[in-house]
């Protein structure tokens, strides 16, 4: 865009970029409010935790590769296994999507400079990052949780987990839901407020529409997370009883908090993905997804309809048959808005002119794998069969086609499609679509035979298994099939991470793309855009015109909010101009307070609760501190 | 260019910060339907509710409480509406009025934990847990308005700004918001003798 700035033009970027400058070096990256920095944050610090439940993965593969290995023992095995469950769920694939791919891109898709609450989404990473840690602080004392992801009660009650391992669990993930809860109040806000001059709710990009609808099933699933594990530390810790029948409580309790965020929490993984495909199939297709209103109406009534099949999970604890028969209907109805978008990305693939480059590769992955995933989960609906598979390798084959080959497929390829944008450099193509290949066959080869072992009678969360089962040859080929896939994903990011150093220019918009992150220049300056797009459609960036005049704009001076820290806020519907925000920058306050949570936390664990106390005062006065200070005032 | 005419007068959307408590409200809200869902969910399991021993809710006493911190919320929209016409004397005399009825409310509430919890302590039956632990997140609620308040009138002795005003309409919301809940629990906790 530079090239064709003149000098007045050229004077407004000038000042945007001191305006919207931070401080360099470390002391940048800890105190920055720019939702980009923030993203790449949210990025590296997943990319650990992907790598941390990965090697959970493969030593668990590991160990099952034969009948009566000893690779493990059965304490640590039950503890690397939840905490793969735990990682990938909370500490990498949530993240990862809304932390990581959220944070940098949604701004730049609805044309603003930044979050509506910037120093709450440094707050959010912050948080994040320390529940993390404080998790595996956890697997490091040999503590880790044990019980499972879903920790069913009462195996995770005090007389059967004496230890700190279901502590870790509970505090753990009571931290991590402040985090999410954070994020997702800041993306609704910035969705509804931020856009840019005429985005109107109908012209939002599609993948707006997924974290919108994200944000919305978190904001409503986590408090029954919350509320369950505050039950469970009391019941640990203080001596109450919800669980356990003696004093009128019921272990089912659990189930029905746990599965009522559990659930949503499945669509939460997978709305993302949904989203980023949306984004990817257009761009090569070269042609705008059909049935764009069915779609996006798709997206929002996945998370809707979440909130209702949560006792799908329940078929086999005794409920009442008629809450099975509506939870099973229920169940059977996400049949409907996932139909809905399998058609509607297949049919745009078919009547576009598709240009199978890499990215695109990996959402023909993702389409094959969630298929499969979906039609697995469709028989779970009828309840007999959910009854004779339930805690089988069926359903562990089920749920690691929909949450590794439908969720994380779309994350690899939305990781080599927005690359360019990230870095301003282009990856390997070839390499790309081996890697993609090697991805493929590995997910395939992992996962697919757990059908059959599931139906021969193997028990999901056993640790070893005797010989004469007939059990051997499949599961020899699920871990052989395990360290192809690692082979794929390391070649993922040898890909990109020598690109990012080598490879050859990209420029502002190399494949093309519909939506606004493509209209400003690859790595996007700290401002995004040198002046507000204002937008007539839901593929702003192929609306020649309108970027034309964008630029015209910038010479007459006009949307560029060069006299301060600024973005402009609209009208909620229908993004009418409304006022001129004062944005925040750089902050301490973000990391202080989060260290001071951590202090809380870390307290309430070891059960001193009085400095945990004091933890949660300095936290109000680091509150205190943070509001002293106005906009109006900097 | 007309239609790009920003900083309109009056504002057309309501603020930021408002849409950020809105949304806070809706999480905090679900927070304490998943508590209640729990009292009955605990409740129609149970084949004496109360169990025996532990004595039904009083019923007076709670309700002339709630009906005390419910009327709070006339003073705190009091307070909203003279701020936003200038009038930061008034504005701040209703809100601490409104604090210092509901810090009344707040210490009659922990005496009436305590004396309850020697009666009946949490750790008794499931009844008398979810009945604390329901009681104890409202007090917290009513804590952090306080609180809330609290910044507010500090903040406000300086004088009054636009951020200091979503401010005091965020804490409004978050009142009316803890007003209401205090009914939803009261008439929970009630629900055996009603």
């Amino acid at each position: 865009m530079a090239a064709t700035v003149t000098e007045p033009g050229l004077e407004r970027v000038r000042r945007l970029e001191t305006i919207w400058d931070e401080p360099h070096g470390v002391l940048g990256w800890l105190t920055t409010t720019d939702h980009k920095r923030i993203g790449l944050l949210y990025f590296f610090t997943t990319l650990v935790f992907f790598g941390a439940g990965g090697v959970e993965a493969l030593l668990m593969r590991t160990q099952l590769s034969q009948a009566n290995e000893k690779v493990l023992s059965p304490e640590t095995y039950d503890q690397l296994m939840t905490m793969h469950g735990v990682t990938m769920i909370f500490l990498f694939v949530i993240p990862m999507t809304i932390g990581a791919f959220g944070n940098y891109l949604v701004p730049l898709m609805i044309g603003a400079r930044d979050m509506a609450f910037p120093r709450m989404n440094a707050l959010s990473y912050w948080l994040f990052l320390f529940s993390g840690v404080f998790i595996y602080v956890g697997l490091f004392m040999h503590a880790a949780p044990n019980a499972g992801w879903f920790n069913y009660v009462p195996l995770a009650l005090k007389p059967y987990n004496p230890g700190r391992n279901i502590d870790f669990y509970a505090l753990g993930l009571i931290f991590n839901s402040v985090s999410s809860t954070a994020a997702a109040i800041n993306f609704i806000v910035t969705i509804f407020k931020l856009r840019a001059p005429g985005m109107s709710m109908n012209r939002m990009p599609l993948f707006i529409f997924a974290m919108l609808a994200v944000s919305l099933s978190l904001i409503f699933a986590l408090p029954s997370l919350t509320t369950d594990l505050v039950f469970l530390e009391l019941q640990r810790n203080a001596g109450f009883h919800f669980f356990d029948v003696a004093h009128g409580g019921s272990p089912l309790l659990w189930q029905h908090l746990f599965w009522l965020f559990g659930h949503p929490e499945v669509y939460i993984i997978i709305l993302p993905a949904m989203g980023i495909a949306t984004s990817i199939i257009p761009t090569f297709a070269k042609r705008k997804m059909v049935a764009f209103p069915l779609v996006a109406l798709a997206e929002l009534l996945v998370a809707f309809i979440g909130f209702g099949v949560w006792a799908h999970h329940m078929f086999a604890t005794g409920l009442p048959t008629i809450q099975l028969v509506f939870f099973a209907a229920a169940s059977m109805m996400v049949v409907i808005p996932s139909s809905i978008q399998i058609y509607a990305w297949t049919i745009t693939v078919n009547l576009g002119r598709p240009d199978f480059r890499a990215p695109l590769m990996f959402i023909g992955g993702f389409i094959a794998f969630f298929v499969l995933g979906g039609l697995s989960g469709i028989m779970f609906a009828a309840i007999p069969f959910d009854q004779a598979t339930t805690d089988t390798y069926f359903v562990v084959a089920h749920f690691h086609f929909i949450i590794f080959g439908a969720a994380v497929f779309p994350i690899l390829g939305g990781m080599y499609y927005w690359f360019p944008k990230v870095t301003g450099r282009m990856y390997h193509e070839g390499v790309a679509k081996a890697s993609f290949w090697l991805a493929f066959v590995g997910t395939a080869l992992t996962f697919f035979p757990m059908h059959m072992l599931g139906l021969l009678g193997m028990t999901r969360r056993i640790y070893t298994y005797p010989n004469g089962m007939g059990w051997g040859a499949y599961n020899l080929s699920e871990t052989i099939g395990a360290f192809i896939l690692t082979a794929g994903l390391l070649m993922i990011f040898a890909n990109l991470a020598y690109s990012r150093f080598r490879g050859p220019a990209a420029g502002p918009d190399p494949f093309g793309g519909g939506t606004l992150e493509w209209s400003t220049t690859s790595p996007p300056p700290h401002y995004n855009f040198p002046v507000i797009p204002v937008v007539r459609s839901a593929y702003p960036n192929w609306d020649r015109e309108d970027r034309e005049a964008d630029r015209a704009r910038l010479r007459r001076g006009e949307l560029v909010f060069d006299e301060g820290h600024e973005t402009p806020a609209a009208t909620v519907v229908d993004a009418v101009p409304d006022e001129v925000l004062e944005m925040p920058s750089e902050s301490p306050w973000p990391l202080v307070l989060s260290v001071c949570t951590a202090g809380l936390f870390v307290m309430l664990l070891v059960r001193h609760y009085v400095v945990a106390g004091v933890f949660a005062l300095l936290a109000l006065l680091v509150l205190a501190a943070w509001h002293w200070k106005e906009p109006e005032e900097e | 260019m007309n239609s790009f005419a920003y900083r309109a007068e009056p504002r057309l959307a309501r603020p930021n910060g408002w849409w950020g408590i809105a949304v806070f409200v809706a999480t905090e809200a679900t927070l304490f339907g998943t508590l209640v869902g729990t009292y009955f969910f605990l409740r129609f399991d149970s084949a004496k509710w109360p169990p025996p021993g532990v004595p039904e809710p009083k019923l007076t006493l709670p309700i002339v409480l709630t009906g005390v911190l419910v009327a709070t919320s006339i003073p705190v929209q009091l307070s909203v509406r003279a701020a936003s016409r200038g009038r930061l004397g008034a504005a701040r005399a209703a809100l601490l009025l409104a604090a210092v009825v509901q810090a009344g409310y707040l210490a009659m509430q922990l005496h009436l934990f305590v004396h309850d919890s020697h009666e009946f302590p949490p750790s008794g039956s499931a009844y008398s847990s979810i009945y604390f632990t329901m009681l104890g997140a409202h007090d917290l609620h009513v804590l952090v308005g306080i609180l809330l308040s609290l910044f507010i009138l500090l903040r406000t002795a300086s004088g009054l700004t636009e951020y200091r005003l979503t401010g005091l309409r965020a804490t409004a919301f978050y009142w009316h918001f803890v007003n209401a809940l205090a009914i939803a629990v009261v008439l929970t906790q009630l629900s055996p003798r009603l």
